[in-house]
């Protein structure tokens, strides 16, 4: 089930919050346990073993981690053991068919693919789970002993498909103990629309001109059009993933959770590096405190540190999807890391900031290209037509039907790509309480007629598209 | 006193009374099989089977049947097409708001073009051409002939080219009514502002065409009798787009009073004098009353007729409105919808000696879009 379409939004939500809401505290986890089984089940009815498989062998692993793991060498037993099942299945699931299709094509083997369908947000919780375990290890967090409050950190609805990733130290207190208000409920329904808008008035719009304009073929595409394609689809990824963390972290508050940020402004960094500050937080620091920093991260001399990000992006790419392109677009990202770490960092950081910002949004777009076409051949005519500034017109009528059709939407697209909305928050709060009021119920009434529009689009549901299936 | 945190708190409470008024409705509200509006089915509601859920089927239908019969769809579905419009969208669903009220059909890259070929020629080659006079007549649609309403930059359609190669393959004689068209353009209404069919004035001049070709003294317009049937016509396009707001169109039949027919419907075995069916007014589709909607096989008789030839028409719905002006010239007209008609036109022509014409009549959008052409071999 996605978050933007009717089932969910006019039923499974309300019904949830309503039972959550009238039960007593002690049965609280377990109301959401049981609406977080239904909701992986409506999509997933089969997959949903290998969830509580998977959290039933650490939430095992991390009793016998406390009970039995007095000495360094029986907990890294119980790590290993864990990290390699979890690891397995993931293998199995998710790169298996690449794997053996990428053996065949250099050897030219005949082995069969499993054909196994990824389960969706396998590559979530996997990490979830994993970091529980390897925190336990580090005894950073204590061993759980509900099952069933373990079970619901890993599998509650508002980021198990989608993100962020929730790291069990961060949560683990809540779990058993957390204030839930009228103001969280207020709070958390706003930031939840704020997200829907994201997801169906502006995602959705830019996925479909991308869709529209990866097929047209290189005779009708000019640079131009290539180059709106691209934004379109650096915009949709941006709007509809920041937009899924934001209505995550909307029902995590209407809950009583507190998750942390996901996104902050992404496409505004001036640099790679500031990217990467801004883009899926959840996931690059992840991967900065369960592999970088293990590895030695900076400190063990310039080769070591070249050999971690090495490491770090291929894996980051890695968990985007099997298939060669994803692997592509993270050493993309690694090789920039390490020339800005080593090469122009330094200078790039002194020139005027339109300068970074420029560099920083064009090496993210193109980057993007590298990550939404999974096929290779495809790829490469795709970045001709970027380039193809001799062969091909620079614009043409086409390009221009395409700004006229689905300009309103990349403008205001652009806009909401920019802290504007915090900008906006300040200068009206230092306005006199009277002005403030009436800006306030200008914004309400938006919200309002945003919530019907939104309602509309959904039910003449026409591409509504769920992104992160191969995640 | 107003505050902020007030205002907050009721928008809050509207959006949650919206939410849970809404689900309510579409819980108890009575269902409608069938949205004329959209003219299309509504989805029903899924049948329960263990498989269907484990598939994950279940859940995928229960959320279209959801869509489908959420109360005020009509408002919400026109509130889309609404906003795009006003938000600079000029193509929604293939059709594109174009200027002074019309909708265009757009033209997809063809797909069939050389399938399409293959048949012709190989129902050609069968045909006794010192017997039978063959004619191909290839409409095109208002995308092309109405070419100056596109929306500025719309992208060009390539009809004329796919027409022209396969005219050239197939080796048919061809009646290229786009001149003629093109000429009347200025004189009325050719194509529905709302539906992807030819007006009954479009289809006079491609009729006037299909004279200059064979031969044939037109009827004048003047001579037949006009008669505006409906101003209420909202068409196929009119429900592609959505915009309930949009003007409707008229429907306006010609009669000749001289004419003595007799129609046979052989799939129902009814029989009338007319060539209309005004009982569609009543129903969204009015331009199924040219001709009774969709038959495999109908013979219309003429005592009237100008002559004791007899036409075999093979076509799509583009004919049902040419048909009132080419019964004056044929005693017979045996007119097959080869989509429906299934056994092949082609073996029914060596088995009726009688027929001295065979006109193949399809326009350019659903020669290609629609599979029903390659049913005449």
């Amino acid at each position: 089930m996605v978050f933007s379409c009717i089932p969910f939004l006019f039923f499974f939500l309300p019904l949830c919050l309503i039972l959550y809401y009238a039960v007593p505290f002690s049965w609280k986890n377990g109301i959401l346990l049981i609406f977080s089984l239904i909701f992986y089940a409506w999509g997933e009815p089969l997959y949903i073993l290998l969830m509580l498989f998977s959290t039933a062998l650490d939430y095992t692993n991390g009793r016998l981690m406390e009970r039995f793991g007095t000495t360094k060498c029986r907990r890294i037993f119980f790590l290993c053991c864990s990290i390699c099942i979890n690891l397995s299945i993931l293998a199995f699931f998710k790169y298996a068919d690449f794997a053996i299709a990428s053996v065949n094509g250099l050897f030219g083997t005949q082995f069969a693919q499993p054909g196994m369908h990824l389960p969706v947000g396998i590559s979530f919780y996997t990490f979830q789970t994993m970091s529980y375990i390897i925190d336990l290890y580090r005894r950073e967090v204590k061993a759980e002993h509900s099952y069933i409050a373990y079970l619901t950190y890993v599998s509650m609805f508002p980021q198990l498909v989608a993100g962020p990733i929730v790291r069990f130290a961060d949560i683990q207190e809540q779990l058993h103990g957390r204030r839930i208000t009228f103001d969280g409920f207020e709070q958390g329904l706003l930031r939840f629309m704020m997200g829907l808008f994201k997801k169906v008035l502006i995602a959705n719009q830019a996925g479909a001109l991308w869709e529209e304009i990866r097929v047209l073929g290189a005779a009708n595409t000019s640079v131009s059009t290539a180059w709106l394609g691209a934004l379109c689809f650096t915009l949709q990824l941006y709007f509809d993933f920041s937009a899924y963390s934001d209505m995550a972290i909307g029902m995590g508050q209407m809950l009583g959770f507190h998750y942390n940020e996901n996104f902050n402004y992404p496409l505004t960094a001036v640099s790679v590096t500031d990217f990467w500050r801004r883009w899926h937080i959840s996931l690059s620091t992840w991967f900065r405190d369960y592999v970088y920093i293990p590895l030695g991260g900076n400190r063990r001399g310039i080769p070591r540190h070249l050999f971690n990000i090495a490491v770090v992006w291929f894996l980051t790419g890695l968990w985007h999807g099997a298939s060669w392109n994803f692997i592509l677009w993270g050493v993309y990202y690694g090789i920039l890391l390490m020339l800005e770490k080593y090469l122009w960092g330094k200078a790039l950081a002194k020139l005027p900031k339109w300068i970074q910002h420029t560099y920083a949004f064009l090496i993210v777009v193109f980057g993007f290209v590298i990550f939404a076409v999974t096929d290779i051949g495809e790829l490469g005519n795709y970045i001709r037509l970027l380039f193809s500034f001799i062969s091909n017109p620079l614009a043409d009528a086409r390009f221009l039907w395409y700004l006229g059709n689905y300009g309103i939407v990349i403008i205001i697209a652009c806009i909401l790509a920019c802290p504007v909305y915090p900008w906006l928050c300040r200068k009206v709060s230092m306005l006199s309480r009277k002005k403030n009021c009436v800006i306030s119920a200008f914004a309400g009434v938006g919200v309002l007629l945003l919530f019907l529009l939104s309602t509309a689009y959904m039910v003449s549901d026409t591409y509504n598209p769920f992104l992160y299936f191969r995640f | 006193m107003i505050t902020n945190v007030k205002i907050k708190r009721t928008v809050v409470c509207l959006l949650c009374i919206s939410i849970l008024l809404l689900s309510l409705c579409l819980l108890v509200s009575p269902k409608k099989d069938f949205s004329e509006n959209e003219n299309r089915y509504l989805a029903k509601f899924p049948s329960f089977s263990a498989k269907a859920l484990l598939d994950g089927e279940y859940t995928d239908s229960l959320g279209d049947w959801l869509a489908d019969h959420f109360p005020q769809r009509d408002f919400f579905v026109g509130l889309k097409s609404g906003t795009e419009i006003a938000g600079g969208r000029r193509e929604i669903n293939h059709v594109y708001i174009a200027k002074d009220d019309y909708f265009i059909e757009s033209y997809a890259n063809p797909q069939n073009t050389e399938r399409i070929t293959d048949t012709l020629i190989r129902f050609y080659d069968k045909i006794d051409k010192t017997r039978v006079d063959v004619n191909l007549m290839l409409v095109p649609t208002a995308v092309t002939i109405y070419s100056d309403k596109l929306p500025d930059h719309a992208p060009a359609s390539n009809q004329q080219e796919t027409a022209s190669a396969i005219y050239n393959e197939s080796g048919i004689p061809a009646i290229d009514c786009t001149d003629w068209l093109l000429s009347g353009a200025s004189k009325g209404q050719l194509y529905y502002r709302t539906d992807h069919h030819w007006t009954t004035l479009g289809a006079y001049y491609g009729y006037l065409a299909y004279c200059d070709t064979k031969g044939l003294t037109p009827v004048s317009l003047e001579s037949l009798t006009a008669q505006t049937v409906t101003d209420e016509f909202a068409g196929t396009l009119y429900s592609k787009v959505n915009d309930y707001s949009h003007i409707k169109d008229n429907i306006t039949i010609y009669t000749n009073p001289e004419d003595d027919l007799t129609v046979t419907y052989a799939d129902t075995g009814e029989v009338t004098d007319s060539l209309y069916n005004l009982d569609y007014l009543k129903e969204k589709d009015k331009y199924s009353l040219f001709l009774n909607n969709i038959h495999p096989l109908i013979e219309i008789e003429n005592k009237a007729a100008a002559s004791q030839d007899t036409l075999m028409l093979v076509k799509d719905s583009y004919a049902n409105s040419m048909v009132p002006f080419l019964v004056h010239h044929y005693r017979k007209i045996y007119v097959f919808d080869t989509r429906y008609y299934r056994d092949g036109p082609s073996s029914f022509l060596s088995d009726h000696n009688d027929i001295t014409d065979v006109l193949l009549l399809y326009n350019m959008n659903t020669l290609d879009t629609d599979t029903g052409i390659r049913g005449i071999y």
